[in-house]
């Protein structure tokens, strides 16, 4: 028998509150967190009566089963990924829509910062109340969609001459790069500027407190070497650490800050900076497989294989790119 | 007194340098990074992603293609995340080495194309700024993180490609035993 649960935000979450009602059909609760299945993910599963799959394991090839998505996501990738197929998303990591795939994110959808403590079981009866008006209110509006589809059909059909073409073909340039101008503001706002003030906080923080001086005995040894570089992209890769390390590139980001601060105060050569962009980016997407994988409709078999794959192939590469890198760097800077 | 005076100066110095910073990118990269983007936003929607689906198919066939034109193009069209759809391309085996391949590039594009990922500028942005920072050319080290990338990606891709290869040929033998065991 399955329960009913309302799933509402956590401090400094976003979004929500969600309900989760699994049934015959959709049981599956996909938990794709770092370091095992979460705790959110089983009290879920607990209070429903849904299954929990760790999808980092198993690939859910059947999109229709999955009831809810569990993910701990920076705000980058994986937060859009699953409110745009229509699964229904909870982020463990407090935060609004944000990313390239922010769009699809809505607070139906999507709820963030969630903890044990927002899951709270309803008894079924409020839920039967109200969800025969909505499915009837959503049939209405396909309705008026499928009405509105056959009259801008008609109206194509209707012949164009010449110049009302090139007037079109103008427009839909113009209305291209308008809508490009658009999207690209979006981001900016959304994504760049964002961590603009994040990076500025942490540079002048270095620069002015001293913390600099600090590092550069500390890390830049590693980072202005090349066996030093070597080190730090096969830590990057080890196996368990690779996926915490990825999430949203943020780690890498920061190091990329902390690595290119510290050439500016010349405590670190420049022509280092290649080899260093590959060393601090081993790790890269290790979080991401099965995601990436499934968004390739790849098998769950293919997944399962392909994890430890990628993870393993990145000791060896890891090095190897650092390799290559620090090999063209030569004339760099000359 | 004094010193508590001097103490509020230091401490919001590490914020007005922190400002100084801030200004300094918006005036510094964000200007051409707006024009760049939708520059290439606009030159990706009139070409279409049927036209680039066409040579994406062709580039699967071998493997020094499908480990660097396929993710390249992958990665400039679709940009990050939606650039591993392009996996639904090639094989079911060779789609954990495209993975691979396609997320490697990620960052190594955002040096020529930052539209490709603008939510992860940073890591070639923050060790381009030590460089600005030097008076030196930044567009040297722009073009040889792309150039490397795309070697990078090869390796990645035909070493991911013989682990995975291997281990499905080790799970296929051991499925085996197991089968002949339950037999006897």
């Amino acid at each position: 028998m399955f329960k009913t649960v309302k799933v509402e935000r956590g401090s400094g979450g976003w979004g929500g509150p969600i309900i989760l009602k699994p049934d015959e059909k959709k049981h599956i609760v996909l938990n794709v967190t770092g370091g095992g299945i979460s705790s959110v993910a089983k009290k879920i599963a607990e209070i429903t009566g849904a299954d929990v799959v760790d999808g980092f394991k198993t690939n859910i090839k059947d999109k229709e089963s999955i009831l809810v998505a569990v993910i701990d996501c920076g705000g980058t990738a994986r937060c859009g990924v699953y409110p745009k197929d229509g699964i229904k998303t909870i982020n463990l990591i407090p935060g609004g829509p944000s990313g390239p795939l922010s769009k699809y994110i809505n607070e139906e959808n999507y709820v963030s910062g969630v903890r044990e403590d927002n899951i709270i079981e309803l008894s079924d009866s409020i839920d039967e109340y109200q969800s025969p008006k909505s499915s009837n209110e959503v049939s209405n509006i396909k309705n008026n969609k499928t009405e509105y589809n056959e009259g801008s059909q008609n109206f194509k059909n209707e012949k164009q001459n010449l110049l009302v073409r090139i007037g079109k073909g103008v427009g839909n340039v113009v209305g291209i790069l308008y809508q490009s101008g658009r999207e690209t503001i979006d981001t900016i706002i959304k994504n760049i500027l964002p961590f603009m003030a994040f990076v500025s906080l942490i540079i002048g923080i270095i620069l002015k407190s001293g913390a600099g001086n600090w590092i550069a005995k500390n890390i830049s040894p590693f980072a202005g070497t090349l066996p030093g570089l070597i080190a730090i992209s096969i830590f990057c890769a080890i196996p368990i650490l690779s996926p915490i390390l990825g999430p949203g590139a943020v780690i890498a980001q920061i190091i990329g800050v902390l690595v290119g601060t510290e050439i500016g105060l010349g405590h670190i050569p420049p022509q280092y900076a290649l080899p260093a962009l590959f060393a601090i980016d081993s790790q890269v997407g290790c979080d991401f497989v099965p995601v990436g994988l499934s968004l390739g409709d790849a098998e769950p078999e293919t997944v399962e294989i392909g994890i430890p794959a990628v993870l393993f192939s990145r000791l060896v590469t890891g090095p190897i790119a650092v390799l290559i890198a620090y090999i063209f760097s030569f004339g760099l800077f000359h | 007194m004094h010193a508590l005076a001097k103490g509020a100066e230091v401490f919001i110095g590490l914020f007005q340098q922190g400002g100084q910073q801030f200004v300094g990118m918006i005036t510094g990269i964000i200007p051409t990074l707006v024009v760049l983007i939708t520059a290439v936003n606009a030159i990706i929607k009139l070409i279409g992603e049927e036209r680039v689906q066409r040579v994406a198919q062709a580039s699967t066939r071998y493997f020094i293609t499908r480990y660097t034109i396929l993710p390249i193009l992958a990665v400039f069209f679709l940009t990050n995340p939606m650039c591993y759809t392009f996996g639904k391309f090639v094989d079911e085996k060779y789609k954990p080495a495209f993975y691979d391949a396609a997320v490697s590039f990620v960052h190594p594009i955002t040096g020529l194309f930052p539209h490709a990922n603008a939510a992860e500028l940073f890591v070639y942005m923050g060790i381009a700024a030590g460089i600005q920072k030097l008076k030196l050319n930044t567009g040297d080290l722009a073009i040889r993180y792309f150039l490397v990338g795309v070697i990078v990606i090869l390796i990645r891709g035909i070493v991911t490609e013989k682990i995975t290869l291997m281990m499905i040929s080790r799970k296929d033998t051991s499925n085996k035993l197991k089968k002949e065991k339950i037999a006897l």
